[in-house]
């Protein structure tokens, strides 16, 4: 019981640090000047794809737990 | 019976007693005579009604002592008597409640494995999703930090 929810709380922490990094990447990228941002590649679908996925992997996770 | 022989204000008496006795009465016989002596000059029977007398006052000073302590001797039983009774309920409360703790662990032990048993497999699946989900975010936000 008591490694469940280490697992859970150091799983949460990763999520929650990776969050941070990611706002603040998008931050920094949202502050450079429009020039220097380069349009949108196949590499940039995929990240959005990948995005969207986790999110969804997220919501079923959240809508599981919610139910118990 | 044992044989005591005593003098007083000068004047020795042969007295019996009971066997072990005889240093008290000889030290009694020694306060009288000592009181006797201290009327010097008079007769035997006057130096002996003095004793008497001087003996009687302290026995009354004694007394009066006792009565005046006795008070006092009271309240401090009944201080005694209140500290008994508050230690003796101070226990009893303590007793309750290492037995209401007692309970709460119980029920606290039953409630867990109440609710391992009703979800045995929940936990472990969701702490599985939430690693893979913190994997995939962490690659994600390795991407993004690498956008040109």
């Amino acid at each position: 019981m008591e490694l469940d929810l280490d697992e859970s709380s150091l799983a949460i922490g990763r999520i929650e640090r990776a969050l941070s990094r990611i706002e603040k990447a998008l931050t920094d990228r949202a502050n450079r000047p429009a020039a220097a941002v380069q349009p949108a590649t196949a590499d940039q679908s995929a990240l959005k794809a990948e995005v969207a996925a986790v999110i969804g992997e997220l919501d079923r996770l959240i809508a599981e737990a919610d139910r118990g | 019976m044992a044989d005591v022989k005593l003098t007083i204000a000068g004047r020795p008496y042969d007295l019996h007693c009971e066997d072990g006795q005889e240093a008290q009465l000889l030290q009694l016989a020694a306060v009288v005579d000592e009181k006797a002596r201290a009327m010097a000059g008079g007769t035997e029977v006057r130096q002996l009604l003095f004793a008497a007398l001087m003996l009687a006052d302290d026995a009354q000073d004694a007394k009066g002592k006792i009565e005046k302590s006795e008070p006092q001797s009271d309240s401090l039983r009944a201080a005694v008597a209140l500290a008994e009774s508050r230690e003796a309920a101070a226990r009893d409360e303590l007793r309750a409640a290492m037995t209401r703790e007692q309970t709460a662990l119980k029920e606290l032990e039953a409630a867990r494995q109440a609710s391992s048993a009703a979800a045995p497999s929940a936990p472990p699946s969701h702490d599985r999703a939430l690693l893979q989900i913190a994997d995939r975010i962490e690659a994600l936000a390795a991407k993004v930090e690498q956008l040109p």
